[in-house]
């Protein structure tokens, strides 16, 4: 019983950390085609934000507050100066974001010296629910997350800037034809997807410790859960990442760890063979 | 405005010129990247060359503050040795290489350490993966001796390869029968999936049953696993009264903390890590790590102790404050004691060819060095050292326990 119970809550919390990593990435790639591989060193940016105001005194939560907008700040100007020539060559696209990634990355791990570094919870301590401790903090990521979630879906789904956002996707000339900004929703759009991904980050660095390589490890489970959600929908790359995530935390309860990080693999080649557009395919034709 | 070229010909062509051009780009940006440099000494002897001294480490990639923990005792002891009128009266020129944290770029940079720059000595490597893909490159087609300088797995035998770092023998001699009288028999061995983790628990665990422990799991995870919920309730549920970790970064600090939160250390459990030194201390919160216990041949506080650790630390310190420390866990002192080593045994040559310097190194002592003397066993190319256990407190390390003289690694 106890075991079950702590079972489901891991699982339920990596799943929620995956979603939350996966979020900003899913948002840029479904609406406008770019695979960012800097993603995970915007989430390390988040964390690295999150640090330095601690660092200076500062209580972890205001780091927590401020990091998307600073990482928000930082993809804008990115996509300002860099990305926005990339839109037209999505080959480029990728290898220009995977080089922006790799001098974040080492510029990171120059300012810290290389090392790990731990910040700590702004909510510390265990519940206890029977003989289970469950970690305060990540109760409150499961939180979050499904509140960011919640909100970006409605932002894009329900309001008249997710309106204009989509149909940029859908018909850039049509778009444009009508009166709407393409070039400024791409740059709202990019700027937003960092901020998710600065958010992430911040969340996050409590449980993972602070370091360069921070980001590493959810770019390629990140892509595995875009590709298993299909690209081009808010909501498959979701649920992509919520199985992306609920089967790297489940498998090592059942089999040995190490052939874990194998399966999942295994397990979405066999999907997307059977479903090669994803969990919810992109309706667009 | 945005040009919508998706499909047409002119498009593909811009796309793939653009392609050409970040390529290019790219790859003459890595051709052109810094990987190597030299330090010259302050003075030149004019009859004979400078000595050349190698180092080949991971200055850049995940372990880059290791490697550069590793340039920094080089520079200092190399500095010192020159203050002191070099090695028979010539000098010696430092050149260090980025091993970057990458087996192939290592093999290419060592490779031309050797050929080019025709170094007398090659030290570095840190992981077991980088020091068999470089020995090749330093001691059989290079004809060059190679001081390896980092704790590891040990069963490393190669001719004219000499190791500095401690071995299994060395702490888990030491670390196992502590920590079974100071924490139980009951013992769990969740480990990476790799070479160091499998020797090190393969000798581990005939240690436990022979001082009347058990263990509980014995258990192997992906390098990069981040999240351990079913490691630690099979801990919790197996009442495993001792965690003796070879978890590596990034895993560890998660890990640690999962475990905190799960409740271990609030029942009495106790967490051993032999790699554990104080640049692991910032991975977690003090609180999180709370009477671990680490086994390595230097800790900061036998400063208090070693007269000469600490004339050594307080060195090391004012040459290079700041966030790259002198720790045993990074090889730094396995590098110390090696260029210290290796000076010895030139001297006692008078000359640099191999064979002769192989043969004087092979039964080299030093008196002094990070936590104290050290002596090379003969015929065995690895190190007697001292052994310390040492115990988290309040976020630092206090010695519980130290080895009553040079302890022997028994190998080869």
């Amino acid at each position: 019983m106890e075991s079950a119970l702590s079972a489901t809550f891991e699982i339920l919390n990596f799943g929620a950390i995956m979603v939350l990593v996966v979020l900003g990435l899913g948002i840029i790639a479904g609406m406008m085609g770019i695979f960012n591989f800097a993603h995970g060193e915007f989430v390390l940016l988040g964390a690295y934000a999150t640090y330095l105001v601690y660092s200076f005194g500062l209580p972890v939560w205001l780091g927590m507050l401020g990091a998307p907008l600073v990482v928000g700040a930082i993809g804008f100007v990115l996509e300002r100066l860099v990305i926005r020539h990339f839109y037209a060559a999505p080959i480029v696209a990728m290898l220009g974001t995977y080089a922006l990634g790799l001098i974040i990355r080492e510029s990171v791990r120059s300012l810290i010296g290389g090392l790990y570094i731990t910040v700590p919870e702004p909510i510390v301590g265990s519940l206890t629910v029977g003989d289970v401790q469950l970690s305060r903090w990540r109760f409150a990521i499961v939180v979050i997350t499904t509140a960011v979630v919640l909100a970006s879906y409605l932002l894009l789904t329900r309001t008249s800037l997710g309106l204009r956002v989509r149909a940029a996707i859908e018909n850039p000339s049509l778009a444009r034809a009508s009166g709407i900004s393409t070039n400024a929703l791409y740059a709202i759009t990019f700027t937003f997807g960092a901020a998710l991904a600065g958010l992430a980050g911040a969340l996050v660095v409590p449980v993972f410790s602070l370091s360069a390589d921070l980001g590493v490890r959810f770019l390629i489970e990140g892509f595995l859960a875009i590709m298993l959600g299909g690209i081009g929908s808010f909501e498959g790359s979701m649920a992509g990442a919520a199985v992306v995530g609920v089967l790297s935390a489940a498998l090592p309860w059942v089999v040995a760890p190490a052939l874990a990080d194998v399966l999942i693999f295994v397990i979405a080649i066999v999907f997307v063979k059977f479903k090669p557009r994803g969990l919810i395919a992109e309706r667009r034709t | 405005m945005r040009k919508q070229i998706k499909d047409s010909g002119i498009a593909s062509m811009t796309s793939r010129r653009r392609f050409l051009q970040s390529a290019a780009w790219m790859s003459g940006a890595v051709a052109t990247s810094v990987s190597s440099w030299v330090l010259r000494p302050g003075w030149v002897n004019a009859a004979e060359a400078p000595i050349k001294v190698g180092i080949a480490t991971d200055l850049t990639g995940t372990i880059a503050n290791a490697g550069n923990a590793n340039a920094n005792v080089a520079k200092m002891v190399v500095k010192d040795i020159n203050n002191a009128g070099g090695i028979l009266g010539r000098p010696i020129e430092l050149l260090i290489v980025d091993t970057a944290s990458n087996e192939s770029v290592a093999v290419a940079n060592v490779g031309r350490l050797i050929q080019r720059d025709k170094v007398d000595v090659v030290l570095g490597g840190i992981t077991s993966g980088m020091r068999n893909a470089i020995k090749d490159v330093i001691v059989t087609r290079g004809k060059t001796l190679y001081i390896y300088p980092q704790q590891y797995e040990g069963k490393e035998c190669t001719p004219y390869l000499f190791c500095t770092g401690p071995v299994p023998a060395q702490q888990c001699d030491q670390i196992i029968p502590w920590l079974i009288k100071n924490g139980g028999k009951r013992f769990a061995l969740p480990s990476a999936n790799y070479i160091w983790p499998h020797v090190l628990n393969e000798y581990t665990r005939k240690l436990i049953e022979n001082n009347g422990g058990e263990v509980i799991f014995e258990e192997y995870y992906p390098l990069d696993q981040v999240e351990y919920g079913a490691t630690i309730n099979k801990i919790m549920t197996n009442n495993v009264e001792v965690v003796f970790n070879s978890i590596i970064w990034p895993g560890v600090g998660p890990f640690f903390k999962q475990l905190y939160e799960a409740g271990f250390s609030k029942r009495g459990g106790r967490l051993a890590c032999v790699y554990y030194d104080e640049s692991a201390l910032s991975i977690n919160e003090p609180q999180e790590i709370e009477g671990l216990a680490a086994c390595l041949d230097y800790f900061r506080t036998v400063t208090a102790l070693d007269p000469a650790s600490a004339r050594i630390q307080v060195e090391y310190d004012k040459e290079f404050p700041g966030k790259i420390l002198l720790t045993a866990g990074t090889a730094a002192t396995g590098m110390y004691r090696g260029l210290k080593l290796w000076e010895v045994a030139v001297k006692e040559a008078g000359k640099l060819d191999r064979e002769h310097v192989a043969a004087a190194l092979d039964h080299a002592k030093i008196s002094e060095g990070p936590g104290g003397p050290a002596e090379m066993v003969p015929g065995k190319r690895h190190c007697r050292l001292n052994i310390y256990t040492a115990v988290v407190k309040n976020g630092n390390f206090e010695i519980a326990a130290r080895s009553e003289g040079l302890v022997d690694p028994r190998e080869c």
